[in-house]
This record gives C-alpha cells, sequence and structure tokens, in this order.
C-alpha cells in the first residue's frame, strides 16, 4: 500500500531537458494513467520511477520514502517496482516458466511457492501450458502478457506499465487488462499505466495524467479531465471533441455556431469552445429558429454512430446512440445541450 | 520459385561448397601423404614417445592458459567498456583492437629487447594472450551490443544488483559469442610460431619445425602436425558443446533501448585501469622500443623499398581477402539457411584448418603448386595460401552475417515475385554486406602480417613487410626492422581501427 | 672452362642465359653485394630467393624435379648433404671451384663449401681469466653458471654431431649432462648469447666466430666479448661451411657454375673475409680481422658431409634435455 509523490521533477539527457518541472501524485492503491503524444517523455518518467535514470531534480516519493532526491537515488534493484517495458523484453534464454518466476528470490521462495505462483500468474494471463516455450516461440501478444506476468509475479507495491497492452487484440486487451486490474486492485497495487488509448485511460484510472513537453498538464478523475478539460488540446486527448470559433459577448452570452440565441451585442473576446460530439441533439422539428444542417456522412458502430452534418461552412461530427433512422442527405435541426466551455484566446494553457 | 530450380540450386550450391572443403583439405592430404613414407612402426613410436607427449602436453597447457586468460579479461573488458559510463569511452576502443595490427613476432622482440631474459612458459602465454586478446573484446562486445537494454532495466526492477543482472541475464546471452572467440584465440595459439619459437617453448608447431630442421624429415614432420589436427579437432569439438548449450532464438527487435551507463567510481576505475594497462603493455611498448632501437642505432631508411614492400603487402593481402570471401560464400549461404549436418562437417574442417602452423601450409602448396608450372611462385597463388590460411575466420564472419538477415524478410521479398538471385542482390546482400565486409577486412589484416607460407610462396624478388622484418632480424639487425615494423602496424591500424567501431564491430562477427 | 662436362643437351649455353635463379639461404645482406657484382660482371640476372636455409631446403626438397632454382647458396653443410642425398644435385665437373681444398668439398662433388664458419667460444676478456684448452674443460666447476649455448641452433648441432662422430656418444652424452649439472643457459640464438656476455649474464659461449662482429654491427658499438678457439686439434674448433650446389633440375647448369667459380675466386674470397668477416677456404688466404688463420686453428678432420643426419643428435639432445 504505497502512494507515489512526484515533485518538480526534472531529468535532462544530453544537456536536453525531457522532463521539466513535473509533478504527479498517486494515491495509495490507485491506478494513474499517462495520457500524451509520442516524445513527451512518458517512457523518460516511468525510468525515473523504476530508479533506472537520475533526473537532477526533484524529488519522488513511495509513500513515506524517499527514493529520489535531486540527482540521489536509491538504486532501482533497491526499489521494490514493477516494470513492463514497451517491448516486453523477455529473457531470451529463459522459458516462459522461468522469465515469469525471474523476479522471485530464491533465498525466500521455495521451490513449491515458486511453482505456485508461477502457475497462478500463467492462468492469470491464460497461459496455462506454456511454462516450457521459448520466448522466440512466442507471438507478440503473448510475449507481452508474459512480461506482465513476471512484473505481477513479485506482488510490487508500484507496478509501471508501458503501453502494456498496444500488441494485443481487441477482445483480449479488455479481457486482459479487466484481470489485471481485478488483480491489482484486489492487492491495492498503485499503478502507472502510459497508454495512447484514450478509452483505455478513461475505462482503467482512478486519475488521469496529461502529458505534454515533459510535464503534466492536467490531472484528475476521467470525469475531470473529460468533462473539464483546461485547454482545447487536453480535450481532445481525452476524447472526441468539436472546437468551435466563439465570441464572448459584452452582455455575457457566448456567440458561436450552434447557440440559437441572436444577440446583438458587441464581441468582447475571441476564443473557441470545446464540444463533445455526445453533447449534440439532432432532431427533425425544423424551425426558422433552429440551427439547421444536411446530414453528409454516417459512420455506423452498432452501439452509437457518428453523424457528420454540414452546417453553414462548418462540419460538425455528431453521436447520436443507435438505433437510428436518420440518412445521407437529410436536414436535421441541432440542439447544444451541454456546457459551455469557453477558452479566450492567449489566455489558455497549451 | 519451381523445385526443380530449387533441387538444381540446392545440389550447385553442396557441390561448391564440397570444392571449397576440398581445397581447404590440401594441406591435410599432403600431411597424409608424406606421413605415409615412414613405416608404421616409426610412426608409432614417434607419437608415443616421451618427447612427442611432453611437447603435446605444453601445447594443451598453453591453449588452455591462453584461452582462460582471454576469456576472463576479455569478457571484464569488454562488459566495462559497454556498460560503465567513461569519460571519450568510443575512443577506449581503440587501444584494445590496435594489437591486432602487430605480429607476434614483433611484440616478443619487442618484449625481449626491454627484457632480456624474457622466456618461457609465462612469457609465451603472455604474448599470446596480447595477441589474441582483441579478437575475444571485439566479439564480445558485439554480443553485449545484441542484448537489449530494456531486459537489464527489468531485470534491476525486479530486485537484482548490477553483478546478479550481468551474471544470470547478460552472461547467458553472450556466452557464445565469447566461446567463438575463444575458439579463434585458441586456434591461434596452437598455431603460433614466432613468438612461442623466440621464447624457447617447444610447442608442437616448433617441433614440427625442428623435425625440418634437424634430419630434414618431412614425413616426421608430418605425423606430428596430425597431433595438431587432432589436437584441434578436439578443441573445435569442446567448443561447439559450449556454444550449442547458449540459446539461440533471436526475437527479432525493432528497436532496442539504450540502458544507462554505470556510474559507480570503483568500477570506473578499474575499467579504466584495466583498459590502459593493457593499451601500454600492448600498444605503447612495442611503438616505444621500435622507436628507440630504430633511433639508438639509425641508418638511412630506403624509402623505395619500404614503399616497394608496403604496396605488395597491401596488394597480395587485398587479393588473398577477397579470395577468402569468394571461397567463403557458398558454406556462408549454407550454413545461414537450416543446418545440414554436410554444411557442418564442412565447417569443421574448414576450422581446424585454421590451426596448422604457416609453414605446413607453405609447404602443402609447394608440393602442389611446383608441379603446377608458371602459376607456382606468383602473386596470386600466395593470395590462394592466405585465403587457404584464414578461411576460418572469413567463413565465421560469413556465416554470421547473414544469420542475421530474418527469415520473414527473405520470404516477404520472395512473395514480390523476386527470384533468388534478386533476393540476394537487393534483399540480403545489403544487410549483411558490412558484416561481410568486415570478416574480408580481418583477413586482409591478418594476410599482412604472414611469414613462413609467405617466405616459400611468394615470387622471388616479392617482399613484404613482413619478408623484410625477417630479413633484418634473422641477421640481428633491430635498428633495421624498426621502419618496416613501424609501417607495418601504421598500416594494419587503419583497418583496425575500422573495425572496432561500435556501428561496425557487431557486425563483423555475431 | 668446360662448360660441357656435365651438362645435358638441353642445357642452355652460358652466353644464351639471360637470368638465373638463385635461392639463397645466406642473408641478403651479405651475400647480395657478391651477386650484384657477378650480375653486373657476366650480364646475367639474377632472380634471387632469400629464406632460411633449412625452409628453402624442406622447398627444394619438396618441389624435386620441378624446383625453378638453378643455384643453391645454404648456410650450412647439413642442408647441402640433405639435398645431395636426395639426387637433386648435380655433380660438379672438377675444374669447377678447383680452389677449394677437399676437405671442404663433398665427396661425390654435390655441393662445394664457399666460406668457413669456425665454432669459437666467445668470452669476457675481463671476466675470463682462464681460457678454457678444451670442450671439455666447459664442464669443470670453475665455470659454473657461466656458459651459454643455443641447442636448438643449427651449427651447434652440428658440432655436437661431430663431436659423437669424433668422440662417440657415450663421450657426447656425458660431456652435454656435465654440462647441464654445471648450470649451462639456454638461448635461442647465438646473438643473444654475444648479447648476454656483453651484459655481463654469461662469461663464455659457444658460437659461431662472426657473431661477435654482427652483434656489435646491430647494437653499433663496441661489445666487451672476444673470439676464443681451443687448443688446435679440439672438436671444439670445428669449421663448418656456408656452401653451394647446382640443382639437377637446371636448365643453365653451365653459368651456375660460372657463378661459383666467382664466389670461389680469389677475389671474392678475399672480399667474403673483410666484408663479412668470415673465413676463406682457399689455402693461404687471410683470416677475418684479429683472428687466426684457417690452418692456425688447427680444426679437426670431419666428414662435413656426415653433418647432415643431424637427427641424432636431435635426439640425444632431447634425452639430456638440452631439447
Amino acid at each position: 500500500m504505497t502512494s507515489l509523490e512526484i515533485s518538480h521533477l526534472r531529468v535532462s539527457f544530453n544537456k536536453k531537458v525531457i522532463l521539466d518541472d513535473l509533478s504527479l501524485s498517486v494515491a495509495e492503491g490507485q491506478i494513474a494513467a499517462l495520457l500524451g503524444p509520442s516524445g513527451c517523455g512518458k517512457t523518460t518518467l516511468l525510468r525515473s520511477i523504476a530508479g533506472l535514470i537520475a533526473p537532477s531534480d526533484g524529488t519522488i516519493r513511495f509513500g513515506k520514502q524517499l527514493v529520489s532526491l535531486s540527482s540521489l537515488v536509491l538504486p532501482s534493484h533497491k526499489r521494490k517496482i514493477g516494470y513492463v517495458p514497451q517491448e516486453g523484453a523477455l529473457f531470451p534464454h529463459l522459458n516462459v516458466a522461468d522469465n515469469i518466476a525471474f523476479g522471485l528470490d530464491r533465498a525466500v521462495f521455495t521451490k513449491d511457492q515458486i511453482r505456485q505462483i508461477t502457475k497462478e500468474m500463467l492462468s492469470l494471463i491464460g497461459m496455462e501450458g506454456f511454462d516450457n516455450r521459448a520466448p522466440n516461440q512466442l507471438s507478440g501478444g503473448q510475449q507481452t502478457r508474459v512480461a506482465l506476468a513476471r512484473a505481477l509475479a513479485i506482488k510490487p507495491a508500484i507496478v509501471l506499465f508501458d503501453e502494456p497492452f498496444s500488441a494485443l487484440d481487441a477482445q483480449l486487451r479488455t479481457d486482459l487488462r479487466a484481470d489485471v486490474i481485478d488483480l491489482l486492485r484486489a492487492h491495492n497495487t498503485t499503478a502507472i499505466l502510459v497508454t495512447h488509448d484514450r478509452e483505455e485511460a478513461l475505462v482503467s484510472a482512478d486519475t488521469v495524467a496529461l502529458m505534454r513537453e515533459g510535464k503534466i498538464i492536467q490531472q484528475g478523475s476521467p470525469e475531470q479531465v473529460y468533462s473539464s478539460p483546461i485547454s482545447p488540446a487536453i480535450a481532445i486527448s481525452t476524447g472526441d471533441a468539436l472546437v468551435l470559433r466563439a465570441f464572448k459577448l459584452s452582455d455575457g452570452t457566448t456567440s458561436y455556431i450552434l447557440n440559437t440565441q441572436k444577440s446583438l451585442a458587441q464581441s468582447v473576446e475571441t476564443g473557441h469552445i470545446v464540444i463533445r460530439p455526445e453533447e449534440i441533439k439532432i432532431h427533425r422539428n425544423l424551425s426558422s429558429n433552429s440551427i439547421n444542417g444536411r446530414i453528409a456522412k454516417i459512420d455506423y458502430y452498432g452501439h452509437d454512430a457518428m453523424i457528420g452534418i454540414n452546417v453553414e461552412h462548418e462540419y460538425l461530427q455528431v453521436r447520436i446512440p443507435g438505433p437510428f433512422d436518420f440518412s445521407i442527405g437529410e436536414q436535421v435541426a441541432l440542439e447544444h445541450i451541454g456546457p459551455l466551455r469557453f477558452f479566450a484566446d492567449g489566455k489558455t494553457a497549451i | 520459385m519451381n523445385t526443380r530450380m530449387q533441387r538444381a540450386l540446392k545440389l550447385s550450391l553442396n557441390s561448391a561448397v564440397g570444392m571449397v572443403a576440398a581445397l581447404s583439405m590440401i594441406p591435410l592430404v599432403y600431411l597424409f601423404v608424406r606421413a605415409s613414407d615412414k613405416p608404421m612402426g616409426e610412426i608409432v613410436q614417434l607419437l608415443v614417445r616421451q618427447k612427442t607427449l611432453d611437447v603435446l602436453t605444453t601445447t594443451i597447457l598453453m591453449v588452455v592458459c591462453v584461452v582462460a586468460i582471454t576469456l576472463f579479461f576479455g569478457v571484464a573488458i569488454a562488459s566495462g567498456l559497454h556498460f560503465v559510463h567513461l569519460p571519450l569511452r568510443r575512443l577506449l576502443i581503440i587501444p584494445t583492437v590496435l594489437p591486432l595490427a602487430i605480429p607476434s613476432y614483433v611484440f616478443t622482440y619487442t618484449w625481449i629487447a626491454l627484457v632480456p631474459s624474457f622466456s618461457g612458459f609465462a612469457a609465451a602465454v603472455f604474448i599470446l594472450s596480447l595477441t589474441t586478446l582483441p579478437y575475444i573484446i571485439l566479439v564480445t562486445l558485439a554480443g553485449l551490443r545484441s542484448v537489449d537494454g530494456s531486459q537489464i532495466e527489468v531485470a534491476r526492477s525486479l530486485g537484482l544488483n548490477y553483478r546478479q543482472t550481468f551474471f544470470r541475464v547478460v552472461f547467458p546471452q553472450i556466452r557464445g559469442h565469447a566461446s567463438a572467440g575463444a575458439l579463434l584465440a585458441g586456434l591461434y595459439a596452437m598455431s603460433d610460431f614466432g613468438a612461442v619459437s623466440l621464447l624457447n617453448v617447444e610447442t608442437l608447431t616448433v617441433s614440427i619445425q625442428n623435425m625440418y630442421r634437424a634430419s630434414y624429415d618431412r614425413s616426421a614432420a608430418a605425423v606430428i602436425s596430425f597431433v595438431l589436427i587432432a589436437f584441434a579437432v578436439l578443441f573445435v569439438i569442446a567448443e561447439e558443446s559450449i556454444k550449442t548449450k547458449s540459446p539461440d532464438g533471436q526475437i527479432v527487435k525493432t528497436f532496442s533501448t539504450k540502458h544507462a551507463l554505470i556510474r559507480k567510481r570503483p568500477l570506473q576505475v578499474t575499467v579504466m585501469f584495466a583498459v590502459i594497462t593493457f593499451g601500454v603493455v600492448a600498444v605503447v611498448i612495442p611503438f616505444y622500443v621500435l622507436l628507440t632501437r630504430f633511433f639508438s642505432n639509425p641508418v638511412g631508411i630506403d624509402w623505395r623499398s619500404l614503399l616497394t614492400a608496403t604496396i605488395s603487402t597491401i596488394t597480395v593481402a587485398a587479393i588473398g581477402a577477397i579470395i577468402a570471401l569468394v571461397l567463403s560464400a557458398p558454406l556462408g549461404v549454407l550454413l545461414s539457411g537450416k543446418v545440414t549436418s554436410f554444411g557442418r562437417i564442412a565447417e569443421r574442417t574448414i576450422v581446424v584448418g585454421a590451426a596448422l602452423p604457416g609453414v605446413v601450409v607453405g609447404l602443402a602448396l609447394v608440393s602442389i603448386g611446383s608441379k603446377l608450372g608458371a602459376l607456382y611462385q606468383t602473386t596470386l597463388l600466395l593470395a590462394f595460401a592466405y585465403a587457404l590460411l584464414f578461411l576460418a575466420k572469413s567463413v565465421a564472419s560469413m556465416t554470421s552475417s547473414l544469420a542475421r538477415v530474418p527469415n520473414g524478410v527473405k520470404e516477404v521479398a520472395a512473395t514480390f515475385g523476386m527470384n533468388q538471385w534478386s533476393v540476394v542482390r537487393k534483399v540480403i546482400a545489403p544487410i549483411a554486406a558490412p558484416g561481410i565486409g568486415l570478416g574480408t577486412i580481418l583477413v586482409f589484416l591478418t594476410a599482412m602480417k604472414e611469414l613462413p607460407a609467405t617466405l616459400m610462396l611468394r615470387p622471388t624478388g616479392f617482399e613484404t613487410l613482413a619478408t623484410q622484418i625477417w630479413s633484418s632480424t634473422s641477421i640481428n639487425r633491430f635498428n633495421e626492422a624498426a621502419p618496416f615494423a613501424l609501417i607495418l602496424v601504421l598500416v594494419a591500424a587503419i583497418p583496425s581501427f575500422y573495425i572496432s567501431r561500435p556501428d561496425k564491430a557487431d557486425r563483423a562477427f555475431i | 672452362m668446360g662448360l660441357l662436362v656435365g651438362c645435358s643437351s638441353s642445357n642452355e649455353q652460358t652466353q644464351d642465359v639471360t637470368n638465373l635463379t638463385i635461392y639463397s639461404g645466406r642473408s641478403e645482406e651479405f651475400i647480395a653485394p657478391f651477386l650484384v657484382e657477378w650480375e653486373t660482371q657476366s650480364g646475367i640476372k639474377l632472380n634471387i630467393r632469400y629464406g632460411d636455409s633449412a625452409e628453402l631446403t624442406a622447398q627444394i626438397l619438396e618441389e624435386g624435379s620441378n624446383s625453378p632454382a638453378d643455384l643453391f647458396l645454404s648456410q650450412d653443410a647439413g642442408s647441402l648433404g640433405a639435398i645431395s642425398e636426395a639426387g637433386l644435385f648435380i655433380s660438379l665437373p672438377s675444374d669447377v671451384a678447383q680452389s677449394i681444398p677437399a676437405q671442404f668439398v663433398s665427396v661425390n662433388r654435390n655441393w662445394i663449401g664457399v666460406t668457413g664458419r669456425a665454432r669459437v667460444f666467445a668470452y669476457a676478456p675481463d671476466r675470463v681469466k682462464t681460457l678454457p684448452q678444451s670442450v671439455a674443460d666447459l664442464t669443470k666447476p670453475l665455470y659454473k653458471n657461466q656458459i651459454g649455448i643455443a641447442p636448438t641452433n643449427a651449427s651447434f648441432q652440428a658440432f655436437v654431431t661431430a663431436l659423437i662422430q669424433n668422440k662417440g656418444e657415450k663421450f657426447a652424452k656425458s660431456w652435454l649432462q656435465g654440462l647441464t649439472a654445471n648450470g649451462v643457459k639456454i638461448y635461442q640464438k647465438n646473438s643473444a648469447i654475444v648479447e648476454a656476455i656483453d651484459k655481463g649474464e654469461i662469461s663464455i659461449g659457444l658460437v659461431n666466430h662472426y657473431y661477435l662482429w654482427e652483434v656489435s654491427k646491430g647494437l653499433g658499438r663496441s661489445i666487451n666479448v672476444k673470439n676464443g678457439f681451443f687448443t688446435p686439434g679440439d672438436i671444439g674448433n670445428l669449421i663448418n661451411v656456408s656452401g653451394a650446389g647446382v640443382l639437377a633440375s637446371s636448365k643453365k647448369q653451365g653459368a651456375a657454375q660460372d657463378l661459383i667459380n666467382y664466389l670461389t675466386s680469389a677475389p671474392a674470397q678475399q672480399k667474403f673475409v673483410t666484408d663479412t668477416h668470415e673465413y676463406s677456404l682457399i689455402d693461404g688466404a687471410n683470416a677475418p680481422a684479429e683472428l687466426p688463420r684457417l690452418d692456425q686453428i688447427g680444426a679437426p678432420s670431419i666428414d662435413l658431409g656426415k653433418l647432415k643426419s643431424i637427427k641424432r643428435t636431435q635426439d640425444l639432445l632431447i634425452e639430456v634435455g638440452l631439447l
């Protein structure tokens, strides 16, 4: 039961700053998802937490224990941490069972215990009977699973996953992810999950941290980062978003394409608003007061559909639940039924 | 490609390999013919007499010592260079590789000049270890580079400190590489004559040479040569059994992470100390002695003969390396696919040939070459001798380079409608070429230093740097030998340096 | 000039010969000047292959009748004997090398000696007050740990062969054992022995006479070593020869014999004495600087041809542990 506290971390490599005054906090037993574009430093952050890189400044705490203070670090092998790198990195000279049992100290565990734990892990990842296979005989997804098992076998207090599920097919990904998360919760393990999959971040995590250029821009619960992003860029990071030109008027209202109120007040501020696609309703009650548009495209996903509508000069994507009976070419009325998230130009965090 | 074409190709490949193996057996056939000149009783007598057993024991002990020392220091230094953060890290590898440029007899001369009482078994082990350490270092470095940095990070995160990580994760994966280097080192130690004879140690090669001198008894020399071959065969088999224990499955990596370098002070100091000591002992001291020997008794340098010898050396060594390349190609191609027992036997035959001293190969080719009329004592025949002498090296690098071409790549190319030849040209060659090129350079380097076969097979009047060194030192004129020795080392240093560069080295071997 | 004696009909007339191939176990440094002079005189171009006498011998034996060599110059009699025994030399006509005494020519005239190489003991004049009179003296406690030999060296082995011939194997064996018991030091090369005397490691060494000069030249300074001879007639004063033979497979035997005549002519012989510090084999010739004349040394009479079977010697050396 260990929390993870990172404070003003700074990591450079070859005179280039990779992590810049980064702060992140994960409560004990929490699963944190780390979302961000490639190159923003996610892997570096993970490796700093694992103790594989020495920072130049900042602190890292595991619970009460200070593991990293400026460039003084507790060596990696002294931190009880699970690390699953992006490529799995199985030991090619050991079979699956030996890979999984690698971290189990033979001085502490008996042979039977080791065998038992290995069996449990194989069962967890759905690879019973694979004990004696060599890593080069496994598919990419199987290798990932073994790497996961290897990290979890030592029941670490903190686990770091670097895009572990990306090599798996959709069904396997969902199932395995669910199992792994159950396991983590059962042991109250603190975890950081680096992912580029927005939905995976929202569904798996207790807290989502959005990273950009070596900094954490926003951290909060999935609902928070989804509903209340602090910038349009963050909004796009956490889900589909419509970013529309908008103006704040002198009478306090906001003018934008879907706003039915036609005010004649002066524009005071320019900016953008962010709307989620499901926050727009479409219906056939066309009127002169409604904002109308023509359906140009329908992407049907089974449980819902994304409708592309041409409204005036804009092209808007709207999410509606299936089933529906709209068709391409139809004229529909659009209604915005969500919060108004206005971001003024020049005053918004990236 | 249809099966008839496939079978035809396979047949021609196998016959090419067979021809090359047969060529490499020329010395063996020669030895057999010579040995059979003796009645069986005498042969047995020769084999079992105390002297033969003593010499065999000395040879075995020496090889074991050299292999043990070079393995230990080689793996240690290579690991230090790879894992530890050192200033000017990229430059530090140069002194560890430069000894490749220095012939063992030059090493020995310089150390004798420095320490007059320098002689005996320990001295021989010392010199031979110096000469062969670069092989192990280069080969081990190549192996280390192929170990994914992420594995080390995972191991450490699982609670292993550096030492444990090295022995449980790194070492098992480089064992095969290190043992291949040990093979080269051991075979070289077995075949060396220059150093051991100067140091008064009688190994099998010295014994063979003495037989030629004693009674001009080439049959006796041939019989003793078979003892050497028998030992070499055992040695090769022993090395193979070690090699197969280590895993050969390579998970084809699309990228590998660079691990952070270790910054522990004691380790950094130790590695620096080891590298610098080796550099001083193996490079600085020979150079120093050569230079002082020259300047203490300066004679006018014959620039013209220096230039001619240099050009001759480079030319014939280069041709030899290319011939070796051509000869090793069929076997390389064969061994990079599915390994057949035919391929294995061919490889072993060629590798065992590396144990034979230059004088034996030289005489074998004299025996055959003198019957070839105009071809005898030509540059071409000499180059061919070099190719034969160092074929093992060429085969080793050829095989490993071709093995790096992932099977999937070949198959994908085939689906694009490429025939076998196009696949070789457009896909396999670009991937394997760097490694093969570097192996060829290694043969070139070794050929430049060769002496006994050169003396016998060169065109009359054709001087290499090695023959010039010999002709001066044989009458004790070390000061006259020095310029040639210096030029030889400097010229050879260029390809040595090239091989040592990190991005190149790992493709030279494994 | 007797060019036609001993020549086959396929032999080229000397005046038609344009080049001649020589295998030389003699070092280029020493023999080249002579060969160049002959080249100029005769107008015949020489292709000279330099190498080690023993290795060249093995090479010629391997080449057999296909050997490109016309003439073989060797550093010692043993190698010449081996080639002679293999039937690869021609028997030289009696008017070739007439100036060389019979004791320095092989019995069937297959090869002739060109220069003399005397076995001596080199010593440090300031440290050796009592010079040994015979080789037997070297086993005396007076010289304990002071003596150096090079048992792998061909000339030492030739000397031991002569010793066996002269005094019998038993004597030779006990003498060698006596040396070992007296703390004799082993060296790889004769030059190393001379250098060791100069450095003070040992005081006496059994070498060939010209090494003094060779080492001194190589170091570029004078050395604290002198050559000493045993009492005349002692086996230790063995004179070995460098020599030459004409290959039976040669098509230019006439020209080759002409070269031999040159090398054994008085001017060339004198040049050997002054330039390479070897002994001339011609009667009455001068000795190299500071050394007694050949007839003054009192060399033992030994059939040099018998020196080729060094095998027995080697076995003996192995037996006593010196090899």
